[in-house]
């Protein structure tokens, strides 16, 4: 695309593209003081609808407003919806930069890339409604352009997408989730491993010390004692040694052979108590005094049918 | 409303179910208007384009949609891309369309297929465009499966229709 800034200045009754908007025509180039400032605003009539927007005059590059696609861009378009491009990323976050960049951007292959993109991702699933609004808006003004740059009707130039995006005859095709992968893939043929070495960082310089190796502890001499303070209590900060202990400490871990390594747990204290045989277990209530409201209650059951039974007839007699 | 006008001569059961189907579609009003002729000097297969402007005006209100309907083999467009099969032509947003029943033996039981083509072309004037669901009546109609869908639209053209009418005049 030519650069927009050395675009020669629109005149009255030319046709141009606003990002998102679509084809206007140049209504007016108005000098305006606003705010006690002085300023050329150039006057865009929408076609579709007729609604107006000024745009400073300085400002129409950083908008994004163009001049409408000539012939060779529309060939370049034609010849980008009939290839077999690369798949749409599967990244739902990253196409929607990616897509919302394009419409903003506002160039005709801008769109033509939103359209085939998210057509071919229809392909493999149904679009969200976000996404299936913007293959619309995406879709109008594409259409629009190409109607307005080859000069005829938006049926024909909706047609002509259509023709290049899925001939006549055939089927649009099905996807799977693996060309999209694969098509993925090639884009960045190095993928994570950004610096082609297959994994191999061994090799590589490290400025960190190496870590402190806790695994030669347990081959030092230690008491069983010891060992069993180290399991209970996490960080244990060495006592610093003087440099004649240190060698003494060397010397005897050179000359001595360690001792072999006790299996099973540490010898704990025992309890005197859970040493000594434990009386068996009693089953059932422990025993003990019965209260004198307990006793009648228990006798109490025995008493009261007899006592029921004797009402209703001493009643009636 | 939608105002359906012959070129040529139709059973009037099958218009009256094509009003019906436009009718279902849409949610307006659908309703025949007096048979209009084909303008004369034009020969089969006709440019649809051409046919369409040189067609006579049908009597209706402001925001009216007009179908005209046509028996003739509508010439196939060569565009930049390749060369399509016409089975209608419409001005985007505007007010009239044409669709052809050409190619179509059994209108009893094809109705369902020109209804498709209707829709399709009455929806551009509601400024509906292709849609990707196989199953709405938007979706491309050179493809082999679009003959055999119904002539119903798919959620999202249902809805932007219903939103285009609501904003019309009348």
């Amino acid at each position: 695309m030519a650069d927009p800034a050395a675009q020669p200045p629109f005149a009255v009754n030319d046709r141009v593209v606003y990002p998102n908007l679509g084809v206007c025509r140049v209504t007016g180039v108005d000098t305006l003081v606003i705010a006690g400032q002085q300023a050329v605003f150039v006057t865009l009539k929408r076609e579709t609808d007729g609604s107006v927007v000024r745009v400073p005059q300085n400002k129409l590059a950083t908008t994004g407003v163009r001049r409408l696609a000539g012939k060779s861009e529309v060939a370049e378009v034609y010849r980008f919806l009939a290839s077999e491009s690369d798949k749409a990323t599967l990244d739902w976050k990253q196409r929607a930069r990616t897509n919302t960049e394009r419409m903003a951007l506002g160039g005709l292959l801008g769109l033509a890339e939103v359209v085939k993109g998210l057509q071919v991702l229809s392909e493999l699933r149904p679009l969200p409604t976000k996404e299936r609004e913007l293959y619309d808006t995406a879709r109008v003004l594409l259409v629009g352009e190409l109607a307005a740059s080859l000069g005829c009707t938006a049926c024909d130039a909706e047609d002509t997408v259509d023709v290049a995006l899925s001939p006549p005859g055939r089927e649009r095709p099905r996807r799977t989730v693996e060309e999209f992968q694969r098509s993925a893939g090639n884009e960045d043929a190095l993928g994570d491993d950004l610096l082609g070495m297959e994994g191999d960082l061994d090799g590589l310089p490290t400025d960190e010390p190496p870590p402190e190796d806790e695994e030669e502890a347990p081959a030092a001499p230690e008491k069983p004692a010891a060992r069993g303070k180290a399991k209970s209590a996490a960080p244990v900060r060495r006592p610093v040694l003087s440099d004649d202990e240190v060698t003494m400490t060397m010397a005897r871990a050179v000359a001595l052979p360690p001792e072999p390594k006790k299996r099973g747990r540490p010898p704990g204290k025992k309890n005197a108590a859970a040493a000594a045989p434990s009386e068996p277990k009693k089953r059932g209530r422990p025993p003990g005094k019965k209260s004198g409201a307990a006793e009648k209650k228990a006798a109490a059951p025995a008493k009261k049918p007899a006592a029921k039974k004797a009402k209703p007839k001493g009643g009636k007699a | 409303m939608i105002r359906v006008a012959a070129l040529d001569e139709f059973d009037p059961q099958f218009l009256k179910g094509l009003c019906k189907h436009l009718y279902t579609a849409f949610g307006v009003g659908a309703e025949l208007t007096d048979p209009v002729r084909t303008p004369s000097g034009m020969a089969e297969p006709f440019d649809a384009e051409k046919l369409l402007e040189a067609v006579p005006a049908v009597r209706a209100f402001q925001d009216d949609k007009v179908l005209y309907l046509t028996r003739a083999r509508l010439k196939d467009r060569v565009l930049g891309t390749g060369t399509v099969p016409t089975h209608g032509h419409c001005r985007y947003g505007r007010d009239r369309a044409l669709v052809t029943t050409f190619g179509v033996k059994d209108l009893e039981a094809g109705l369902p297929v020109v209804s498709r083509h209707a829709l399709h072309a009455v929806g551009h004037l509601w400024d509906l465009y292709h849609c990707l669901d196989p199953r709405c009546a938007m979706y491309p109609p050179w493809t082999p499966s679009f003959a055999r869908g119904e002539p119903t639209f798919c959620t999202f053209c249902r809805e932007k229709s219903e939103r285009k009418i609501a904003l019309a005049k009348s």
